[in-house]
């Protein structure tokens, strides 16, 4: 009796595994990418990578954002429908730090994988997040003041950030601060607010230049903000008195640093975030360890070193 | 419990097959796949290389090609410039060249200073000052012979435009400029990388080009490599010569470019390309293994009830006859398996021969007994007969011809009797008459030294007994119960019927008695004297004529006497076999 007992058990296993080995033909996973914003070159460029890991590790990727930089309930509703539509991972950057955090947990609760990308959230749910060392990347672009003036000659910097909501601004900008605060030199005059966007930048630059007239280097903490500075610089032809700090490279943004209107660009590695965000997806999705902060890297990238060979493919993407 | 013992030691015949199924197959499969993978990674391993090379092979000829068409577009440029009488019909000729052709980015005529003559822009806007001309190196003129071809760059010549593009230059004399002008063309270096993206090795391989000095020309994933995502150790596979190099588990595949310093290599790697499908042949294998098992097991299932069952149902029957021989009877089962039905026609032919010897044997060693005690039975002791004999001779001279006569006759009958023309079994009847001479002789020589009575149920007077059955125990009373008393002995012999319709025969006396190990003995041992018939002779006649419920039982006690009892069932008749 014991005998048949044990025989019908290892029957039974042996159909399992026949069933399970067939059930396991690979099935294409789904990754969700929900960015900022898709018309950035930034984004762009996160794309590319994207779409490159998706082709390495032959996932189903949907790539989307809002159309504006500010909307986090757009975001929201994206992950909500991601989840609805069968994600089995979505790698997201999230506009607010704390706005989304109710939705990705309540995405991770039903069993959705979460990579983040670029711009962190404050919820843990979350298997890693790829992204640049925003406070590092400020003190980069604090360092290129110190490497332009040295310590002695007097800088009076006026700083133009965006959406307070947004941790990567906020990391960045606490960064450039805390570097130059032990330069005798350095006075940091204000940080004017501007929304996501080359109109806003611009204007909030011009309110910026109209209140101190004096301030000679001018930051920007991301695409848009780059974007806007370079605008009032060229409207009010300060190229030459005033030392311009971007970020990103956006081909407008690059066209300013070969003319002059932007001075420093500290340009991030986004192709590497889409890429490593979508690999990360695969491989939390296939029960692989990954480290819980993956640091891209940021290079500073002037008029000078712009053409060499190593920042040309960092600063021109490959179309 | 021996059954049990015997079960946990040894095997079962349907466990054994399974094992043994298990085992073979297991076996099999493990050396065959073992075979079959080591002789598939090494073609694999060749094809893998043949795929390569001949991958690479296309390439480079594509490229090849490419590049030749490339010249081919320059020299047509140069004719067009040529052809035109002035600058403007230079320009607007180049215009026209350009948008023509999809893959050029710009057309560029400098002189060997570097100041630009003529250009065709596609739409773009001319930077006034370009700093660091990416496309052209004024700088270098002398050097710069028949069509030389720059590695990929960003194109800077134009406001927020910078694609990649690889620069040809080739120097011309030009009547129109009157000296020797180089013509730069930009031509886009997305056909380029084109062909090389669609170069496929196997599942994972692919194709870049690097130059001689390790840099990266192109890449298919050149954005991982800038990004640092990825690693490509280029610097020692460009020292490689042209053709198929094996590196642990990297196939490098080499091919350098017609005319110029370009060369493709193509990537494959083995371990990629073998482990992946031996771990799907393991995988088909071994859920082949599993099913054949889960077979294998069903079939001996099947097998075991066909063979197994039955096999263990005689074996069952041959315990059972190995126990209980007498009443053992076997039915052949019928079986579809022919062997099965030999075997078992076989067992019940078997078992029935061996019960017909046992019982041969048997009723030979009965006959032999029997035969045996008839002999003794046959003998007479000689000094019982003197001693009679004696008597009847001084019963003569003393006169006393009545008792003589009587002596006499009791000794005839006696004898008669004991013969009783060679049957064993006799009546009670007879039985107690040849008892009742001998006692007649014993009183006479006796000298009326004991009494004695018979107390018959007449209703079995007729059933038959072994003879001399009685005698012996009214001997053994007389010499060793009475010989010894003072007193007058008695001898009572009863013949009645108990409870269970046996006959029973006592022969009691009053004499001196025996201990219960004496009483004991007295069954188990031959007469000493070796001559007429000792207890143990009567009982066993009885037991072998009756069997083992009926024969002799003794009761006694010291000083008060002994009594003999002797069991036998009522025969009435006699049986016909009777020897």
């Amino acid at each position: 009796m014991k005998f048949k007992k044990l025989l019908a058990v290892f029957l039974a296993c042996v159909i399992m595994l026949s069933l399970t080995a067939c059930g396991s033909s690979d099935k294409k996973y789904s990754v969700y990418v929900i960015t900022k914003s898709t018309n950035s070159n930034f984004w762009e460029d996160v794309e590319r990578g994207v779409r490159a890991a998706a082709t390495e590790y032959n996932v189903n990727i949907v790539f989307e954002g809002p159309s504006s930089e500010e909307d986090y309930l757009a975001q929201n509703k994206m992950i909500n429908e991601a989840v609805e539509n069968g994600a089995d991972a979505i790698v997201f950057s999230a506009i607010d730090y704390y706005q989304s955090d109710k939705t990705i947990e309540a995405a991770a609760a039903a069993g959705v994988k979460i990579v983040m990308i670029d711009s962190d959230i404050s919820s843990k749910e979350k298997s890693t997040f790829i992204g640049t060392d925003n406070f590092a990347a400020g003190e980069t672009a604090a360092k290129s003041v110190i490497d332009k003036f040295g310590t002695e000659q007097i800088v009076k910097i006026g700083i133009i950030n965006y959406d307070e909501g947004s941790n990567n601004g906020q990391q960045r900008e606490a960064g450039f601060r805390s570097y130059l605060k032990n330069f005798g030199n350095i006075q940091i005059y204000d940080t004017v607010r501007a929304v996501s966007n080359t109109t806003s930048a611009m204007a909030s630059t011009i309110i910026l230049l109209n209140n101190y007239p004096q301030v000679n280097v001018v930051v920007g903490f991301n695409e848009w903000m780059s974007l806007g500075i370079g605008k009032a610089i060229e409207q009010r032809n300060l190229q030459d008195s005033i030392y311009a700090i971007g970020f990103d490279n956006n081909v407008v943004s690059v066209g300013m640093l070969e003319s002059g209107e932007m001075d420093v660009l500290i340009v991030q590695n986004s192709f590497a975030m889409g890429y490593l965000g979508v690999e990360s997806a695969c491989n939390v999705l296939n029960g692989k360890k990954i480290s819980e902060n993956i640091i891209t890297a940021t290079t500073a990238i002037t008029k000078e070193n712009m053409f060499s060979r190593d920042n040309q493919k960092i600063l021109f993407p490959f179309q | 419990m021996i059954k049990d013992k015997v079960k946990n030691k040894s095997i079962h015949l349907s466990t054994l097959t399974i094992i043994a199924i298990s085992i073979t197959v297991a076996a099999a499969v493990a050396v065959s796949v073992f075979s079959f993978i080591t002789v598939y990674n090494r073609s694999l391993v060749r094809d893998a290389s043949t795929s390569s090379e001949q991958a690479v092979g296309q390439a480079t000829g594509a490229v090849n090609n490419y590049l030749q068409e490339l010249k081919v577009k320059i020299d047509q440029i140069c004719g067009e410039i040529s052809d035109s009488k002035n600058i403007d019909e230079v320009n607007e000729r180049i215009a026209v060249a350009s948008r023509l052709q999809t893959d050029i980015e710009a057309i560029m005529v400098y002189d060997k200073d570097g100041n630009l003559l003529a250009f065709s822009s596609n739409g773009n806007k001319l930077k006034n000052d370009t700093q660091l001309n990416l496309s052209f190196d004024k700088s270098n003129t002398e050097n710069i012979k028949g069509y030389n071809m720059s590695l990929p760059h960003v194109e800077n010549l134009f406001y927020e435009y910078y694609p990649w593009v690889v620069t040809i230059t080739h120097p011309e004399y030009e009547e129109l400029f009157g000296e020797t002008v180089y013509i730069t063309v930009d031509f886009s270096f997305s056909n380029i990388a084109k062909y090389i993206d669609n170069v496929g090795i196997g599942q994972h391989g692919y194709c870049y080009i690097a130059d001689e000095s390790g840099n990266i020309v192109y890449h298919p994933q050149q954005q991982m490599i800038f990004s640092g995502i990825k690693q490509e150790d280029i610097s020692d596979v460009v020292k490689l010569a042209d053709g198929v190099h094996r590196n642990n588990n990297i196939i490098y595949s080499l091919n350098t470019l017609d005319n110029n310093s370009w060369r493709i290599v193509g990537i494959s790697h083995i371990d990629e390309l073998t482990s992946e499908k031996t771990e799907t042949i393991l995988r088909v294998v071994l859920i082949t293994m599993l099913c054949c098992s889960a077979i294998a097991i069903a079939v001996v299932l099947v097998f075991s009830k066909i063979v197994t069952k039955p096999v263990r149902g005689i074996v069952a029957e041959m315990q059972k006859f190995e126990h209980r021989v007498d009443d053992f009877k076997y039915s052949p089962v019928f079986d579809r398996v022919a062997e099965v039905q030999v075997i078992s026609e076989s067992f019940e032919h078997m078992s029935g021969m061996i019960k017909d010897l046992m019982d041969e044997v048997r009723a030979e060693e009965i006959t032999l007994r029997k035969t045996e005690l008839k002999a003794l039975q046959a003998q007479i002791n000689p000094h019982f007969l003197y001693n009679t004999l004696d008597s009847i001779q001084w019963m003569c001279e003393q006169g006393k011809n009545e008792d003589a006569v009587k002596m006499v006759g009791a000794l005839a009958k006696l004898f008669r009797i004991s013969i009783s023309r060679g049957h064993e079994l006799i009546s009670i009847k007879d039985e107690l008459k040849h008892a009742e001479s001998y006692l007649i002789i014993q009183s006479y020589r006796y000298k009326n030294q004991f009494k004695y009575t018979f107390n018959v149920d007449k209703s079995v007077e007729d059933c038959f007994v072994n003879k001399i059955t009685v005698q012996p125990l009214i001997e053994n009373a007389i010499y060793h119960g009475l010989d010894r008393m003072v007193d007058e002995g008695e001898i009572d012999i009863n013949v009645s019927v108990d409870l269970n319709n046996d006959i029973l025969i006592d022969v009691r006396d009053n004499g001196v008695g025996m201990t219960s190990s004496q009483c004991v003995k007295i069954l188990k041992k031959e007469r000493s004297d070796s001559s007429g018939i000792g207890i143990k002779n009567v009982n066993d006649r009885l037991k072998i004529y009756f069997g083992e419920n009926y024969g002799i039982s003794i009761k006694s006690e010291l000083d008060v006497g002994t009594t003999v009892t002797v069991r036998i069932p009522q025969l009435r008749e006699e049986p016909e076999n009777e020897v």
